[in-house]
């Protein structure tokens, strides 16, 4: 597992994706930030990525529909909602539409590093058993 | 008349000075007076005794007046308590409502502010980063460090801007007696639900022009009143956007508010029960059906009226008309 991380934040607050790349970047991550939902499935159409770092509410297409389109485009994409709102709902709604995390702003970033590196295993391990499903001669 | 559907504005059955009017008509032209009235009458009925015809009548009258005078006390006083209960209950209704209403104020409040913290959260951390990283003289990071200081310094700004919103929402719970520029109120209000507007993409259209006579009084009351008719209309466009249009109006009626959307409008069939207690269309868990019946409530309480207009397909506009204040200098008794 020599590959680094290719993470896709997607947040409409610009300063935020800017500096949680850097900082992201700086901890061996490969990181492309966009700031809308449209953006995202833009990029996600031609380019594979390993987790996503989703913010709930945006405006124009919102963080729970952007989530339903990227699991149709990349089904293994791990997605960790990120909410500003203590609220409970969306997460549990993102977790029901296929997330695999969700992150409370604001977040510390050793927590955000630890659950997209769990996100990540998690995908090595789904992409491992789709592999072994296929058959070693497949 | 256009294929707009009107409602809402009826008197309710159960209004006490109605039911009362109508209870003693009932009670003055009861059966058991009339049947006595015919009874006697037809016993009485004949060639030779015609004049007595008129003394069961009068009897009747002066029986079912008698009987029914103190039945109707005692009617209008139950009628009395009635109304009094009901306005109790509307009371809790009220304070209930506001402390929910206050909740959803506050989750929002709660997401604007945290986007703020988490930008300055990362701006600092990069900050330990770069001093964690050693060359600290070096010109690219002495760049990066002030370019993220300023960055705090200007999520400060924001976020002291979201407390000041918080606190005027807070400070004029002040007395009834003063009276109240609905402009101001009404702006006051939407500057709460700016962020969700934005986001559900909805554009606000004011028309709100200057010196309108004040209203007497009930501004936390009518603040409540135009929060529920706007994050009505907010509900209305989450889906597809749309157009929230604030506007106001002075005329012999009084001061007329209307808060319209562009959503997809109320059906004919739900328009007559949306002032009813406990109606909604709203999903399960997110409409109490209570936002509009206290919102009559209140806006009859302050002597106003409250009415709303549908069409199916291109939106819902409600209006409040509300009593403006007699001039200040009008000599007192």
């Amino acid at each position: 597992m020599t590959r680094p991380i290719r993470l896709l934040i997607v947040d409409d607050e610009a300063r935020l994706v800017e500096t949680l790349s850097k900082r992201l970047t700086a901890r061996g991550l490969y990181v492309e930030g966009v700031h809308s939902g449209a953006d995202a499935l833009a990029l996600l159409q031609g380019k594979p990525f390993d987790v996503a770092l989703l913010d709930v509410r945006m405006p124009g297409m919102d963080g729970l529909t952007t989530l339903r389109e990227i699991k149709k485009l990349q089904p293994l994409l791990q997605v960790i909602m990120l909410s500003g709102n203590a609220s409970i709902n969306a997460a549990v709604e993102g977790m029901r539409l296929g997330a695999s995390e969700y992150l409370l702003k604001p977040a510390n970033i050793d927590d955000v590093l630890a659950k997209i590196e769990e996100a990540f295993h998690k995908k090595l391990i789904q992409e491992e058993r789709l592999a072994a499903q296929h058959g070693p001669g497949a | 008349m256009t294929a707009a559907t009107q409602g809402g504005a009826k008197a309710s059955l159960w209004e006490p000075s109605r039911l009362l009017r109508r209870s003693i008509l009932a009670l003055l032209l009861t059966p058991p007076a009339c049947l006595v009235f015919l009874g006697l009458a037809i016993f009485f009925w004949g060639p030779d005794r015609s004049e007595a015809f008129f003394v069961p009548l009068l009897a009747a009258l002066i029986l079912s007046t008698a009987l029914g005078w103190p039945l109707a006390a005692k009617l209008r006083h139950q009628l009395a308590a009635l109304a009094r209960q009901r306005d109790a209950f509307y009371q809790e209704l009220l304070r209930l409502s506001k402390s929910a209403s206050l909740g959803e104020v506050a989750s929002s409040i709660a997401h604007d502010l945290n986007n703020p913290l988490a930008i300055m959260r990362e701006e600092a951390g990069w900050i330990q980063d770069l001093m964690k990283g050693g060359d600290l003289q070096g010109s690219h990071t002495q760049t990066e460090i002030a370019n993220s200081l300023q960055q705090i310094d200007i999520q400060i700004e924001r976020s002291r801007e979201i407390t000041r919103r918080l606190l005027q929402w807070g400070r004029d719970s002040a007395p009834r007696t003063e009276t109240v520029d609905i402009n101001l109120l009404l702006n006051k209000t939407l500057y709460l639900l700016e962020s969700e507007l934005e986001t559900a993409g909805v554009t606000v259209a004011k028309d709100l022009p200057p010196d309108l006579p004040p209203v007497g009084g009930g501004a936390p009351e009518l603040r409540q009143v135009f929060l529920n008719l706007m994050k009505n209309a907010l509900d209305a466009m989450k889906a597809r956007g749309g157009t929230m249009t604030l506007a106001t109006r002075a005329d012999a009626a009084g001061l007329t508010i209307t808060i319209a959307d562009t959503g997809p409008g109320i059906p004919a069939s739900s328009l007559d029960h949306i002032f009813e207690p406990f109606y909604t269309t709203k999903p399960a868990g997110e409409g109490t059906g209570l936002g509009l019946p206290i919102s009559r409530w209140i806006v009859e309480k302050l002597g106003g009226t409250i009415g709303v207009e549908s069409k199916e397909g291109s939106g819902t506009s409600f209006h409040v008309t509300l009593p403006v204040q007699a001039k200040k200098d009008a000599p007192g008794p």
